[in-house]
């Protein structure tokens, strides 16, 4: 079989076929990062809050949100007032503000 | 993939720790040859991945950087990342047989100029294994920002094929047609640098590690405190609190029988100290507790050390802590056995940090097929003369360095690896071929 520099993934799809469970963490992921994305929309979020409103346990908002900050779609702006939570936002270069 | 070439070198070393590291480095100065493998994506082991060293608080990436980058660029040292020897047979007076595979990293590393636009490509998102499951990375990624080399790899088993990071990259350095190299080559000397695991302490129930989400190890509060950390700050990991009462829960998984550990890991306490301390200046108002033994401050500048934290309003308490339970709000209560007072107590922290303990990597003991390298009660490498010639192992011609002889510091891991390398030449140079 021929193959083409630069489009060699689809010589190894066609020997090897992508397990469901990678497909299924795909699908999470980009559930998670769409959800996450729209909360922030309206206004900055902590993460009890985010938690409540997806209604999913907070440690799991954090890491989607630490994620999506290391991929530079979220930001964290200032710390509640009691000084325990920060509140996060959308970054200009995100998908955010269209 | 078979490659049947044989390749040639003076010095195998297996390890591209920092005891490794030095040890090629050194030979290579020496104008020896050296081919050092490396298991991982990158070199630079577990020093390159912490925030600070101790008892100085330099910064442990930036000694560990510019040797990693010497190596990188010393004409006598080739580097294989994604490599493991499966096996090493002696032939003769200095000549051993070495087989090594090499896994693929889909990606030529001297075409990628690490631009990352393939990781921003890329539709994937799984845990970071170099963030210790803090936070997610892509499936075509830079395993981290000071890696060495500083090429991106493909994790084939979460990849889904979609082509993204192909398509973006300039140089069409991705490459999915690579496939899993088996390489046969011939060394005079083998220098075993293979490190060190860490306890895992899901061994240990009781502390509730990997089920109450605030109890973490101290790796896991080393990439916390690292300026290329996992959050924004130090962080509760169970909601994202910020802490203001941390404790530290010392000889976890060492001098402890029951979990197959009876040594001393040697640089817990230091580490827990260096940790206390940096804490107290990311999180001024934070309360730091540490429990303890005994504190082993035995090092250059480590008893002073250990003061400057009691000066800075660290709180020691001699205690073995018996068990970890969480409450509602996600702070843990810790059941205490004091030492110092013969009662038990309760005591409420917002956030548990486990010192865990240095365990021995045998990956590479069954590598040696017709000589067994000889390890000690502990597991660890054995050293057959440690008195008289610490690096010398039961086999002529190959030398241990570093921790994966014995739990150590890294000042003690780097002198390892020079002990290693002179041990080496010293051999080398009786090679009258």
């Amino acid at each position: 079989m021929k193959v083409e520099k630069g489009k060699t993934a689809k010589y190894l799809k066609e020997k090897h076929p992508i397990p469901k469970e990678v497909t299924q963490q795909l699908k999470d992921f980009t559930k998670a990062k769409k959800n996450l994305i729209n909360a922030l929309k309206e206004k900055e979020k902590t993460i009890p809050q985010l938690a409540k409103e997806l209604d999913l346990p907070a440690d799991k908002i954090l890491f989607q949100l630490m994620t999506l900050l290391k991929y530079g779609l979220v930001e964290s702006g200032d710390i509640d007032d009691m000084d325990e939570y920060f509140y996060y936002k959308l970054t200009n270069n995100g998908p955010n503000k269209s | 993939m078979e490659k049947r070439e044989r390749l040639v070198y003076d010095v195998l070393v297996v390890g591209g720790g920092i005891a490794g590291c030095e040890s090629a480095l050194n030979l290579a100065k020496l104008g020896y040859k050296v081919l050092l493998i490396e298991k991982e994506l990158s070199i630079g082991g577990k020093m390159i991945l912490l925030s600070k060293v101790f008892p100085t608080l330099d910064c442990a990436a930036c000694i560990t950087t510019p040797k990693v980058s010497e190596i990188a660029r010393h004409p006598n040292i080739t580097i294989y990342t994604s490599t493991r020897s499966s096996s090493i047979i002696r032939k003769d007076d200095h000549n051993f047989e070495v087989r090594l595979v090499r896994k693929p990293r889909y990606v030529h590393i001297d075409d990628c100029t690490g631009c990352q636009l393939c990781e921003e490509a890329c539709p994937v998102s799984i845990t970071d294994e170099y963030q210790y499951g803090m936070v997610g990375r892509k499936a075509a990624y830079v395993p981290f920002s000071i890696a060495s080399p500083r090429a991106a790899a493909i994790d084939i088993e979460n990849c889904t094929l979609c082509g993204a990071c192909e398509r973006v990259c300039p140089t069409n350095c991705i490459d999915f047609t690579m496939e899993e190299e088996h390489l046969l080559l011939s060394v005079k000397s083998v220098v075993v640098a293979t490190g060190f695991e860490l306890f895992d302490p899901v061994k240990i129930p009781r502390y509730g590690f990997g089920k109450f989400k605030n109890v973490l190890t101290s790796m896991q509060m080393e990439r916390q405190l690292a300026p290329t950390r996992p959050f924004n700050t130090i962080l509760r990991p169970g909601d994202g609190k910020m802490p203001d009462n941390i404790a530290y829960v010392l000889c976890t998984g060492s001098r402890d029988k029951s979990v197959g550990n009876p040594i001393c890991s040697q640089i817990c306490c230091m580490y827990s100290i260096k940790q206390a301390q940096l804490l107290m200046g990311a999180l001024p108002m934070a309360d730091i507790t540490i429990y303890y033994l005994h504190i082993r401050a035995f090092g250059k500048g480590f008893n002073e050390f250990y003061a400057q934290a009691q000066d800075m309003d660290v709180q020691f308490i001699k205690g073995k802590v018996g068990n970890i339970t969480e409450k509602e709000n996600g702070n843990l209560l810790l059941r205490v056995e004091n030492i110092e007072k013969g009662t038990i107590m309760e005591a409420e922290h917002d956030m548990v940090v486990l010192s865990v303990g240095i365990l021995p990597n045998m990956d590479l003991s069954e590598s040696f097929k017709n000589e067994a390298l000889t390890l000690d009660p502990f597991n660890f490498v054995d050293q057959a003369d440690m008195m008289a010639s610490p690096a010398k192992t039961s086999i002529d011609g190959v030398f241990v360095a570093g921790t994966a002889s014995g739990p150590m510091d890294i000042p003690d891991s780097i002198l390892s690896g020079g002990a290693a390398s002179a041990e080496a030449t010293s051999y080398l140079r009786r090679d009258t071929k």
